[in-house]
Order: structure tokens, then sequence, then C-alpha cells
């Protein structure tokens, strides 16, 4: 993953900008960007009267911003006819191709508040580390007979904070008219990502097993109904973070982790969960950013 | 490695069949080790089989119950009931249950160790743990007892997500809109039932001509006729070519015949296989018979004399109270201690809605054997309990031998079959007369008296047979 250089403008200090962010965060006006790729894939599938199916539900699967918003529509009182939406599958089943276009049309909107120019190495990376925390977190809860749907909407959105966090910082800095360091960047991504992540969440009615896994998934002792959720969340954010990075979290650091003695998870399952990187990686080639 | 530790017993598995044989062993004075490898203390019975199954079913029982009173004090009732929520006492009834257990163990000096067993020799079980950390434990006599699980079909891609075995069908947080389910025996019918009544559209595809064949047909048929008031449906006769998810919204089952069935999920309940991959049987000299379960003599002894085997591994009826009692007997064998007559009348009990429960001989199994045998039947619709609770769909057969005295089977359908059948089992072993449950005053009102209304039928049916008898 080749980092790319930010524009070299003054470097403001961070102070200011942490507190023009946590301004932004009191006001509530941060929004979640979508991605206009993946949003125009969609509106052109949808309008497509060949288009397959399946591959528009993945498409939705795979998203992270759109998965969300699908969920949030879902759970709106205009079509929450029987139970809260709770997971993607449910989501994608209740509404249909009719209103994925809906809501394929409103990313593709929204999509466009998503460029940050400079920043396209960063957001990869998150958007990468979304998709195969996502793509870890159904296969541990396979192996441990959890609900797969549930684990992989954890994995996907347990990190939704950061690009929130990312988007908002790069447009504070722009209208001082300066930039921000990638130190001060990752040090507030790490500092304010589960707050914001947590405002996204409440403002979108995310499933309860989401907010907790948003909140916890380091801290999963805490979890007070999702436990296994968050634990599965914890260990799909490892795996996710060795596959895409492993001079950072080798092979032996990533098994250094109680996680698996809490999820029951021996060293051949260990080896098991490590063996899916191919797996891991055709789920996160299949949405590039 | 650790250096070996050394046990008169080592059980490997904790569920009902290793609990009890642990325990037999303890109270014998014996140092007893018991590995499991999960978590938690129990096996499948008490995290992925009986105990969340049957709690799921009381929830929809009292689910059906509320719906009935809300009809009759004329109030609304949400039925769009989230699984998650029917499932909330299973923590509870869950950590009861283990911390029974966990007493149960600890109070009887039982060694308790958590981790995964391997044969290493006939002697030696490598315990590893979770940690990957190994140690060797010696053992005089060694019980196996790791279980079962479901039977996976090569052809059908079951994902724990769309396609759902009975381990992970209580992992699903929300009730689907429908659910095929592959299969007719007891595991397919029993979360039919339980889905039907909470309003899933239920179609149940397979093979057979009826579900659950091997009981007495007039039963079943009460029970079939009840799922389909429920909305289910039964596709007989049918083989399954290929099953695969949509990657929408349905999982897309293709039938033989060329009929194509579409579910928001599917539950493969297609039989179960044991749990003898992690074991290394060979080590020990030991081996699977053709139909892939661990041979044993009538006392659970295995080839090799010292090793036992208890519970689903042994093959069907995976019944707890089976597993329980083989449990008991392989250790009580090992150490010379009375056994027992072997028990050869098991009651069996379907938590299926309603309930369904047998002993002793059914119908047609009696009229193979003796030449018109004599069957009394008392229906729900005729017992006032039954009109008082609203639970009419029931039946109850006391089949007799041809003279009309000798009680041979009782085959129940109907509320608390599971636990009426008790009356039956303890007639049957005690060679009670049909008379017997006519000179017995029964409380009223209650389901018990259908033993009574039953026998009467057959009094009349003697009366009537004799009268022939003396006409000719």
């Amino acid at each position: 993953m080749s980092a790319e250089r930010p524009p070299a403008i003054d470097v403001i200090s961070a102070e200011p900008l942490e507190q023009l962010l946590i301004d932004r965060i009191r006001q509530g006006s941060i929004e979640l960007p979508l991605l206009p790729q993946v949003a125009s894939q969609i509106l052109g599938m949808v309008y497509d009267p060949n288009a397959e199916a399946a591959k528009l539900a993945a498409l939705i699967h795979q998203d992270q911003a759109l998965a969300a918003h699908v969920i949030k529509i879902a759970n709106s009182p205009a079509y929450m006819t029987r139970n809260p939406v709770v997971s993607l599958q449910h989501a994608v089943s209740m509404l249909g191709m009719n209103l994925m276009s809906e809501i394929a049309f409103s990313a593709s909107i929204k999509g466009s508040a998503f460029k940050v120019p400079g920043w396209d190495a960063e957001v990869k990376r998150l958007w990468q580390h979304s998709l195969a925390s996502g793509a870890y977190a159904k296969e541990i809860a396979r192996m441990r007979r959890f609900n797969v749907e549930s684990a992989y909407l954890c994995g996907l959105l347990h990190g939704i904070g950061k690009p929130v966090v990312l988007q908002t910082l790069v447009l504070l800095a722009k209208e001082q008219g300066s930039t921000l360091s990638r130190e001060l960047l990752h040090q507030l991504l790490e500092g304010y990502h589960t707050q914001v992540g947590l405002l996204v969440a409440a403002d979108w009615s995310l499933p309860p097993p989401v907010v907790e896994s948003i909140t916890f998934h380091r801290e999963y002792h805490y979890a007070k109904t999702a436990k296994q959720e968050c634990m599965t969340t914890c260990l799909a954010d490892r795996l996710a973070e060795h596959f895409l990075n492993p001079e950072a979290l080798d092979e032996a650091a990533v098994r250094d982790h109680a996680v698996y003695a809490d999820l029951n998870l021996y060293l051949k399952d260990i080896d098991t969960l490590l063996a899916l990187k191919d797996q891991v990686r055709k789920a996160v080639e299949a949405m590039p950013l | 490695m650790k250096p070996a530790s050394s046990y008169d017993i080592v059980v490997v598995g904790s569920g009902p069949a290793g609990q009890k044989a642990a325990i037999q062993g303890a109270k014998a004075g014996k140092r007893v080790a018991l590995i499991e490898q999960e978590q938690g203390i129990g096996g499948n019975c008490v995290y992925r089989g009986t105990i969340p199954s049957k709690t799921l079913r009381e929830s929809a029982v009292q689910f059906e119950h509320l719906k009935r009173s809300s009809e009759v004090f004329e109030g609304g009732l949400r039925l769009d009931v989230p699984l998650a929520s029917l499932l909330h006492r299973l923590d509870e009834v869950v950590k009861a249950h283990e911390s029974y257990m966990a007493n149960q163990l600890t109070r009887n000096g039982v060694t308790y160790r958590h981790g995964r067993a391997k044969l290493l020799s006939p002697h030696d079980v490598q315990l590893e743990a979770v940690d990957g950390a190994c140690q060797t434990l010696k053992a005089e006599t060694i019980v196996l007892a790791t279980g079962s699980r479901p039977r996976s079909i090569p052809d059908i891609p079951i994902d724990h997500e769309h396609i759902l075995d009975s381990d992970s069908i209580l992992s699903m947080i929300y009730l689907p809109r429908s659910l095929a389910v592959l299969g007719g025996g007891v595991i397919a019918c029993e979360y039919a039932a339980m889905f039907a009544l909470l309003g899933v559209e239920v179609t149940i595809i397979d093979k057979a001509e009826r579900p659950l064949s091997f009981l007495d047909k007039e039963v079943v048929e009460v029970f079939q006729h009840s799922l389909q008031r429920q909305g289910g449906r039964f596709y007989a006769r049918h083989t399954v070519k290929e099953v695969a998810w949509d990657g929408v919204s349905s999982v897309v089952a293709r039938l033989g015949n060329g009929m194509v069935v579409k579910s928001e999920k599917m539950l493969v309940a297609l039989g179960r296989q044991p749990n003898v991959e992690e074991l290394n049987l060979e080590a020990a000299g030991l081996s699977l018979d053709e139909k892939g379960w661990l041979p044993v003599n009538e006392y659970g002894q295995t080839a090799v004399p010292h090793i036992y085997a208890a519970g689903d591994l042994l093959g069907p009826p995976s019944l707890a109270s089976r597993a329980m009692e083989q449990g008991r007997r392989a250790v009580s064998h090992a150490l010379g201690l009375p056994v027992g007559e072997a028990v050869n009348q098991i009651p069996i009990g379907i938590y299926t809605i309603p309930e369904i429960a047998s002993i002793g001989l059914d119908e047609e199994q009696a009229a193979t054997r003796y030449r018109g045998p004599i069957v009394g039947r008392a229906r729900f619709t005729e017992i006032a309990k039954g009109q008082i609770t609203g639970a009419c769909d029931g039946l109850l057969k006391l089949i007799a031998d041809p003279s009309g005295e000798r009680l041979l089977g009782v085959q129940i359908v109907g509320e608390d079959a599971t636990e009426l059948i008790h009356l039956g089992q303890m007639a049957l072993q005690n060679g009670a007369t049909i008379d017997r449950f006519i000179d017995t005053i029964f409380s009223f009102p209650t389901f018990a008296e259908a033993y009574r209304v039953a026998a009467l039928d057959i009094l009349g049916q003697r009366r009537k047979r004799q009268g022939t008898v003396q006409a000719a």
C-alpha cells in the first residue's frame, strides 16, 4: 500500500484543529460520505434490466457506507413494516430492487462529498480494512456458529467513524487554509473515531451489536449484550490489520492475543483463519475504491 | 509438553453421557478427569441442541397461548416478534444448567479439563489446551462421549448464513418470512413446527412419504394436520437436486421433478454424524462401523475392552435420556459394579407442536407380531382438559394384545405428550393390564384421563369381540 504525500501547505497545530473537530461533533454537522464509484455502479445496474441481482446484492453487501444507509432506510418509519432490520440480507430482502435504486441515487449525490484530494491512500486503506474485517468476521462467526450476518455488519462498520473523521478534518483544514500532517491525522482518527462512529450509529439507528462493536471491539470485556460480536470484531480487526499490513503486525504478533481463548479457538482454528488470505483478498479486490 | 497425569477414568466430552459417566466413576471413589473442548459444561445438548431448541419451543408455545388469549379478550398482539426476544430466557436457562452441572461435578470431585482430546495410545489421551499447550493423561479406563453434529452434505453449501444446519439455526436473530426444511426427521419436524407457529411460512421437503416415518402413522397424521393448519407444507417423495443462495434474498432449491422452492432461509436437517475426527481413534486400535458410528457391546465396551463409548457417538436415536444411561452403564461395567438390566424400552419424546411421544409397539408393529391387536383411542377433543385449554389436536392410542388385556404400547400426540408417556411407560414396565387403567380414578380434568378413555374403548371392542366369538 503506497503512501501518498499530502499537499505541502502550512501544517496547523493539533489544538485548534482538534477543537474545531470537537465543535463540529458537538454541532452534529458531520455527515457520512458515500462512495461515488460504488454508487454509480449500483445506479448503472439497477437501471439495466439484464443486471444480475446477485451482483447488486454483493456490491451493497461490501460497501460500508451504503450498507449503513440501507439499514437506516429500512429502519425508517416508512419501511419498518415488520421487525427492526438487523442485517444487510434482511434489509435487501425487505427493500427489494426498486428501493435499491433510490438508495443508489441518493448515494450518487452524497458520494461527491467523499472526494478528499491528496488523501486517497488513507481512504483506500480504511476502506480495505473495513472490507477485510467484514470478511474475517464472517468466517469467525461461521466457525463459531454465531450469526454471520450480524458479524459481517459489525466487522464492516466498526471503524465507520474513521472515514468520517478524516473527511471532516480535511474539510476543516481546508477551511482554515492549511492542511494537517499524517501523524496528526492518525492521532485524531484514533482519538475520535469511536465518538464519531457512535454519532453515526445513533443517527442511522444502527443495530445494538454494531453500536457495541464500535465502542468495545478492543475492550470487549466491557461489552454489555453483544460480547460475541465484539470479540469477533476484535479478532477480525486484528486479522485484517495483519492481512493489509503484515510488516506492522506480523503473524507472531497477530497470534498473540487473549481473544482466541475467549472465543475458544484452538491453534488449528487459528491456522484455518490465517489461511483465508486469498478469500479475503478476493473480497477486498472485488470492491475497489 | 507437561508430564503425564494419571487417572482411573478419563471421560472425553461433557454432554449428558460424559457427565453421568464421570459422576458414576467419582461416586465409586475413582479419580476421574472430564475433558471438554468447549468453554462450558454440557455439550451440544446445552448450547446447540435440546436446551436452546426447547427454550425456543416454550417461547413459541407461550406466544401461541398469548395469541389465543388476545382473541378471547379481544385484545391486540403484535405478531412480528424478533427471534432474539423469543430466546431472551436462553442465557438464564443455560447459566442455571451450567451452574447446576458444574456444582455436581465439583461436589463429586471430578477434575474438569478444558481442551481438545486426542488418543495417543490405548491408555494415553493428549489434552490440547486452547492456547496450544499439551499434556498427556493416562487412564485405566477411557469413556468416549464426544457426541455428534449435523451431517454435512457435499452438494448442499451450508454457509450458516442463508443455508443453516440445526447447530446454526438458532443463531438467527430475526424470524425469516419463509423457511424451507430439508429432511423429515425429528429435528426437521421440531423446528418446522416451531417456526410455523411463529408465523414463518414453512415447507418441509423429504424423500419419504410422510414425516417421522418411523412413528405410528395415525399419530403423525395428527401432527401433519396441525402443521398444515399453522400454514406449514410437506412435500413428500421429493429429492433435492440442487440448493443455492441466489445472492439477493432467496435460497433456491431445485427438486428432482423440476419444481423450484424458494425461501428466505433453509434448514438442512438430514441426520447426524459422530464427532470423531479429532479423537485419532486408530491410535487406540479403534475404527467406525460401516454406517460411520462407533461399535460397542451392550455395556458400551468398544473393541478395546477398557475403552467405552456412550451417547450420540453410537448412532441414533440421539436422546439425552439414553445417553445418560449409557454413560452410567459404561462406567459401572468398567468398575465391576452392578449394571442392571439393559433398558429396552426408552420413551421417545419429540418436541413438535403438538408433542409426540411413543413407547412400546405401535399399531403397525403390533399387527405384524399379533393377529388382530386391539387399539383404544382417546381424542383430545373428547377430553375436558383439551376443550378447556383449546389444545384439541391430540390423540392417545393404547395398543393391546388380541385379547384386549395386555398393554403392548402407547402412542401419543398432543399437549404434554412427552410427560404423559411416562404413565404408559410405568404400566408397560410393570405389566399392568388394560383393566388397571379402567379401575384407576384419574384427576378431572387432566390429559391423563385420556388413558382411561382409551382403555374403555378397548374394553368396548373386547366385549364386542367376545360377543362375536360367543355368537359364533
